[in-house]
């Protein structure tokens, strides 16, 4: 265990010091995701939140409200289908689950009234929906409806004739509720007339003192009340071009990685240190596998830090990168890490030199990487290019990749492309091994 | 200690070996001369498990074949082609070899300092191979075959391409390395190496060794006769070959046209020539 740890370790060694190797395995592929991300669009577009609004009640109370949603400069409020009519509920929600927007916020039947009763134990409700892993926007959703809830509120109590109204409503609900206790009842009407006669003399209260309220409300009491709900992720289209432009960066890192350690497999054969390695007292299987670990710690850390660096950068805040499901990801490196493994056995047992490995790696490989959804992404490829595509283990690891990122893959539909990876490593290590044969080279 | 039974290798139609049968003691400095193509990396390559003999068999004594890497534990290997990391240090180097030896810890640590002073690669152990000038690089090569401090070395040409100073660096190494008491195969071209380091030699030549013994046995028996180089006043040169050379040239004197007298002793270079031929080797 120690000689193949020290095998493994010195070739990560030699990788990061050949500075060829450490670009085409890091670098490039991280150039080339940011790149195609970048002029593919990023994300959904600038940095405002786009929302659908769809109005259950059409009063004036939820119309001002809309206006207010709209006019804000920090959303980008979609109230209308394509084909001109009001969005419905379920039409918000779809565009929600689509993508199409981050969030749908819905003003429900009762909207108007609950203002006008706000008082009278009644108050706003806002309901509505967030994209999968958009808890940030939700959060800030929720504190700017909160705000525009309290000022619609505040603008009815800073108008006489509504606050009189609204007063009155108090008043009755109080005379119809036998549960309240006198004590409670002679005090709130008091309150109510003390207001009126506020309201009488000044002309409405100043909104300002309404609305320092806090939507938490003390003593239960919540005049705002916003509950958005994060939808399951269930789209089968990428969020961003992130989405699709990282794991075809993956691609350019794993195809550095097979070049790299191929080459530098072949190049322990003709520098003679090959040989320093099987006059060693370890077995063969030994260093085949201290060799086949290196290149495999060396494709799932490739992997795992541009991954990392896409749900850092363009996850988090911006909410462009999105792991569907962490579990089967990291399932989905691991075997492509496997599959790519035996690809450079593969590569180092069928070539004898340095210049043959890297010929056939820069040839061979980037033949398969690029139909393998290298350069153009897989879901774009016309469909006979996708079915020849199916001889590259790129295609598979990008699709592996992909399912468990946005393509919403189910442990079922992994297991065809698992399946093809394992296969691939397992069949390459074993033909790349009983290539590889330290002896006979005196 | 080494035994090498009827060993016989050909690579396609080029016999390497032919039949090679030698037995090297515990303790021996074996050199094994012969010109370009004789068979020596090969006749090493066997005895490292590198190359499979057609026929014949390789004991090393105690312990058996090569194949099993307990018996290549107890080997240190410089191959004739500099077998080396580049982008390593020097001590990166050794440490990695030292590893794979079965070193570690403190210990690793020691040897590894120790052997970059004896090959006086001390103050240059941070540096990368790939600077180190042609004799640093057969040192450190040198280096990297005793770090795990086996009983048996296997030197294949350990001094091809060196300057003198590096040269004798190498020769002091392999003669303390010998009165440690270790087991030498040293390989070479150079005659005076061999008669200075070896306690006794053998000459290969077409995967045949024709000759095994001590320089002075193998003078003896195959230097031949010395040869006196008499050169006249006209100009004229004359050899003569004769087991008494004194003895001829005492007979020249008062011989008025005689101008100049040369007395070529036989040596381990006449013995090499005597028996591998005059004729160029690729
Ligand atoms: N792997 C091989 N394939 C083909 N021929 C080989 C191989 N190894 C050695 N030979 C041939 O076997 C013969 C002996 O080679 P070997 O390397 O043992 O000679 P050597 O005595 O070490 O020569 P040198 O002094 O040049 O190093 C040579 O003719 C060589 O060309
Ligand atoms: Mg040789």
């Amino acid at each position: 265990m120690p000689a193949i740890l020290a095998i493994a370790v010195n070739d990560l060694r030699l990788l990061a010091r050949d500075k060829a190797a450490l670009f085409f395995t890091l670098f490039f592929p991280l150039g080339l995701a940011v790149f195609f991300g970048a002029i593919f669009g990023g994300g959904g577009g600038g940095s405002k939140l786009d929302v659908a609004l769809v109005l259950e009640e059409d009063g004036p109370k939820a119309r001002a409200f809309a206006e207010a949603l709209s006019a804000d400069s920090s959303l980008d409020v979609v109230r209308q289908t394509d084909a001109g009519t009001p969005l419905t509920r379920d039409e918000g929600e779809t565009l929600v689950r689509k993508g199409a927007v981050s969030a749908c916020v819905v003003v429900p039947k009762g909207f108007g009234g609950g203002i006008e009763s706000i008082f009278a134990g009644g108050g706003i409700k806002l309901e509505g929906y967030v994209a999968p892993g958009r808890g940030a926007e939700a959060g800030l959703l929720t504190g700017k409806l909160n705000e525009l809830a309290f000022r619609q509120m505040a603008s009815g109590l800073s108008d006489p004739a509504e606050m009189t109204g609204m007063l009155d409503r108090a008043r009755s609900s109080l005379g119809g509720d036998d549960s309240i206790p006198d004590e409670n009842r002679r005090l709130l009407t008091d309150m109510f007339d003390r207001i009126g006669e506020v309201n009488k003399t000044f002309g409405g209260l100043n909104p300002g003192a309404a609305g320092g309220g806090d939507s938490a409300g003390s003593g239960g009491w919540m005049p705002v009340q916003v509950s958005l709900t994060e939808l399951k992720d269930e789209s089968d289209r990428p969020r961003s071009s992130w989405e699709v432009s990282f794991p075809q960066g993956v691609v350019w890192a794993l195809m550095g990685c097979v070049t790299g350690f191929g080459v530098s497999m072949s190049g322990e054969r003709s520098r003679g240190t090959l040989l320093r390695l099987s006059v060693a007292p370890i077995s063969r299987g030994q260093l085949l596998l201290g060799k086949a670990a290196a290149c495999f710690f060396a494709c799932l850390a490739v992997q795992a830090l541009l991954i990392a660096l896409a749900a850092g950068v363009f996850g988090g805040l911006m909410g462009q990168f999105r792991v569907g499901n962490p579990l089967m990801l990291a399932a989905a490196m691991m075997v492509s890490a496997i599959g790519f493994t035996g690809l450079m056995m593969l590569l180092a047992g069928l070539t004898r030199t340095e210049g043959g490995a890297s010929g056939l790696g820069r040839g061979l490989i980037i033949v398969l990487a690029m139909i393998g959804g290298g350069s153009i992404p897989l879901f774009l490829l016309p469909g006979w290019v996708q079915t020849v595509s199916s001889i590259s283990p790129f295609k598979w690891a990008t699709i592996s990749i992909e399912g468990a990122i946005w393509r919403g893959f189910t442990w079922a539909d992994c297991a065809l492309p698992f399946g093809v990876l394992l296969g691939c490593g397992v069949l390459g290590f074993a033909i790349g091994a009983s290539a590889l044969k330290p002896a006979e080279r005196a | 200690m080494i035994e090498w039974n009827a060993v016989s290798k050909s690579f396609g139609t080029v016999r390497a070996l032919r039949d090679f049968s030698l037995r090297i003691g515990q303790g021996e400095v074996f050199g094994l001369l012969g010109p370009n193509g004789a068979g020596k990396s090969t006749a090493i390559g066997v005895c490292l498990g590198l190359v499979r003999p057609d026929s014949g068999t390789i004991a090393i004594a105690g312990m058996g074949s090569p194949d099993d890497p307990r018996t290549r534990r107890s080997i240190g290997a410089a191959p004739q082609a500099i077998a080396l990391y580049d982008e390593l240090s020097g001590r990166e180097n050794l440490r990695y070899f030292g590893r794979l030896h079965g070193l570690g810890g403190s210990t690793l640590t020691r040897r590894v300092d120790q052997v970059l002073d004896e090959v006086g690669l001390l103050p240059r152990a941070k540096d990368r191979v790939l600077g180190y000038s042609g004799g640093m690089k057969r040192r450190l090569n040198l280096a990297a075959a005793i770090v795990h401090d086996p009983p048996i070395l296997l030197l294949d040409e350990p001094t091809a391409g060196v300057d003198p100073q590096s040269r004798n660096n190498i020769l002091d190494m392999c003669k303390a390395l010998s009165q440690r008491g270790k087991t030498i195969v040293y390989t070479t071209h150079y005659m005076e190496e061999a008669a200075r380091l070896c306690t006794r030699v053998g000459i290969i030549d077409h995967g045949a060794l024709l000759a095994t013994g001590t320089v002075a046995h193998l003078i003896a028996e195959h230097g031949g006769e010395s040869v006196v180089t008499i050169t006249r006043t006209d100009g004229t040169e004359t050899r003569v070959a004769t087991p008494d050379p004194v003895r001829h040239a005492a007979g020249l004197i008062g011989d008025a046209t005689v101008q100049g007298l040369r007395i070529d002793r036989a040596d381990l270079e006449s013995v090499f020539l005597n028996l591998t031929g005059r004729s160029l080797r690729d």
